[in-house]
């Protein structure tokens, strides 16, 4: 191990000294990461005809509150966000819970129909969701335009990936724990919730981010199944309020919204970095 | 119910604790796997199989939102797309769209995992920023890209520090606006894609580098000829959910184009939310419809071409 490290830093130092190598990367991040990210806070900070200018510069004349207070009383905000909680906590929860329950099945059976089962809810995650033929479905079942239906929809078409990854990591654990409880005399369901599901807590974990990251911010499937304002999410929301001006976009109000709208996730994100992006490096190949 | 007991016999037999070792699962676990499956199965079938199947006799029916019939109209709707120049227009932009984000988004994220490749502090640190704009929507990347190549934005200010007076719209002429909104597409999503190159890194062995090393390859050539290879697998992955994903663009196209300048950035599923918006739903599904056929006729072969190079 020691030998390892000493070798790979010494090829590091032949090939690069690491000042050098950072000074890159951060040079890198600075227009990646550092601009967009500056420019949309600092410009959510300022008078509308501040902001119009685009500039870096800190703002001559402070308009926080105005302008997030705007997001809150003009943008739709409050209402965004309980649709997006309704529709991003039941999504989770349920796909976490089903799907880890289908994983199981999947994984531990080598029965064809059950193979067959696997495939098509694999298929999810190579095809694209047609959209359009979902509302008639929805509409069949009385909840065209719904909250509900929207979540639903999501549920559907967002299990897959998590049906794959989760069967992928059951294979991987061994079998006889499952059988000395069953031995033991244990449920299929007890063994389910006592067993199992804490031992798919890792890769609950990264299923729950893939989720929350793609089901939070889309806005293609709310734009075509949400219809009314009182149910839109918040890119829903988002969008309405940076369209409502028709000749420019007031940017001081937007990025005021962009910045409410990612505020949820960058929250979590930062609380849990460490996980989230170890959980991703691990769990990201495992299929 | 019926799947159940027809596919998971109950043999009553002993010898359950030497069987199931090798042939999978113990047949005392093997009852009533069905009613676990079922729930998830339910929601699949419904709310992703079933539309998906509606979706080819939609795409060649009259559905609008200006009757209440329903007719097969044979490929009207696909005829009409293609007169007005809508369909072939919308898949020449998607799919360039597809090829400028898949290519932006790799090379980047190749390029970040090789040099964030070690964990230590530091590398945290930068593998955390650089993750950051997964956080954000399509849509609000869209926006905030959107100010910085604006006339009076970040990029024509430094440009304009070389040439003067430099005022290029980005977004408003159809040469770049294309391409920049792809990009935009890319940058969402490199964090991710590089965390996912990183772990490919991390899984080649340090012996076989330190091999070729010895052997006198270069740095050059270890990396094309012994990492480029081994990281196949990660590389597959990649370039697969980059391509599905930029296929179905349209929430970049959304908040930073719309679609123009004129139509030069309508994507398929830009021109089936304008046609759903103008309840023509039909047409609508026949360019649903060509996003599906567009990633079976791109994504499968390449998958199949790059699992093979996997092996190989």
């Amino acid at each position: 191990m020691s030998a390892v490290t000493a070798a790979s830093a010494r090829r590091r130092m032949v090939r690069m000294p690491g000042i050098l190598k950072y000074s890159l990367i951060a040079l890198f991040a600075v227009p990646w990461v550092g601009v967009p990210l500056w420019l949309m806070v600092v410009n959510s900070f300022k008078t509308q005809g501040e902001a119009a200018e685009l500039s870096l510069a800190l703002p001559e004349q402070w308009a926080i509150v105005e302008n997030f207070s705007a997001v809150i009383t003009q943008g739709n905000y409050l209402t965004g966000l309980r649709n997006s909680l309704l529709v991003a906590v039941p999504t989770i929860i349920v796909v976490l819970l089903l799907g880890s329950a289908a994983a199981w099945a999947y994984a531990r059976t080598t029965s064809r129909s059950f193979q067959f089962f696997f495939y098509v809810t694999s298929l999810s995650i190579l095809l694209p969701p047609a959209v359009i033929p979902t509302i008639y479905v929805l509409t069949t079942l009385q909840l065209d335009g719904s909250v509900a239906g929207y979540a639903l929809m999501m549920m559907g078409t967002r299990m897959g990936l998590v049906v794959f990854l989760i069967t992928g990591f059951v294979r991987s654990l061994p079998l006889e724990l499952e059988e000395a409880a069953a031995i033991d005399g244990a449920s299929r369901l007890r063994i389910f919730f006592s067993l199992m599901l804490p031992l798919l807590r890792p890769v609950l974990f990264v299923g729950g981010v893939l989720l929350v990251i793609t089901v939070w911010n889309d806005f293609f499937f709310g734009v075509l199944l949400l219809k009314t304002s009182a149910n839109a999410t918040l890119p829903l929301t988002l969008y309405s309020f940076a369209s409502a001006s028709t000749t420019s976009l007031r940017w001081n109000l937007v990025f005021a919204h962009v910045i409410m709208t990612s505020l949820p996730l960058v929250i979590t994100y930062l609380l849990a970095q460490r996980q989230v992006l170890a959980g991703l490096t691990e769990g990201g190949l495992k299929g | 119910m019926v799947i159940s007991s027809s596919t998971a016999p109950v043999v009553t037999g002993t010898g359950s604790r030497r069987a199931p070792a090798r042939r999978g699962p113990s047949r005392l676990l093997r009852t009533r796997w069905f009613w676990f499956a079922a729930p998830s199965l339910v929601l699949v079938l419904v709310f992703f199989v079933v539309p998906f199947v509606l979706n080819v006799p939609f795409a060649f029916s009259s559905w609008s939102g200006y009757t209440d019939v329903i007719s097969f109209v044979g490929i009207d709707n696909f005829a009409v797309m293609w007169e007005r120049g809508i369909l072939p227009n919308a898949l020449l932009v998607t799919v360039i769209y597809a090829v400028i984000a898949m290519t932006v988004q790799n090379v980047v994220s190749i390029s970040l995992a090789l040099a964030l490749r070690d964990t230590n502090r530091v590398n945290s640190f930068f593998r955390s920023v650089f993750f950051l704009p997964v956080l954000f929507s399509p849509l609000a990347a869209g926006y905030i890209w959107r100010a910085i190549v604006s006339s009076d934005g970040p990029v024509n200010s430094v440009i304009g520090w070389f040439s003067p007076g430099f005022d290029f719209a980005w977004l408003g002429n159809p040469a770049t606006a294309l391409f920049t909104v792809a990009f935009v597409d890319a940058w969402k999503w490199c964090g991710i894609a590089t965390l996912v190159y990183i772990a490919g890194l991390n899984s080649i062995p340090q012996s076989m580098l330190e091999a070729a090393s010895l052997d006198g390859a270069g740095a050059w050539q270890r990396f094309w000829r012994v990492v480029f290879p081994l990281l196949a697998p990660a590389f597959t992955f990649n370039i697969v959910t980059t391509l599905i994903g930029a296929l179905s663009a349209y929430d970049v196209v959304a908040s930073t184009t719309g679609g123009g300048p004129g139509i030069s950035t309508v994507t398929l599923n830009m021109a089936a939310v304008q046609q759903f918006g103008l309840s023509y739903f039909g047409t609508a599904s026949s360019l649903n419809l060509s996003v599906t056929v567009l990633v079976v006729v791109i994504a499968v072969p390449l998958v199949a071409w790059l699992r093979k190079r996997e092996v190989a």
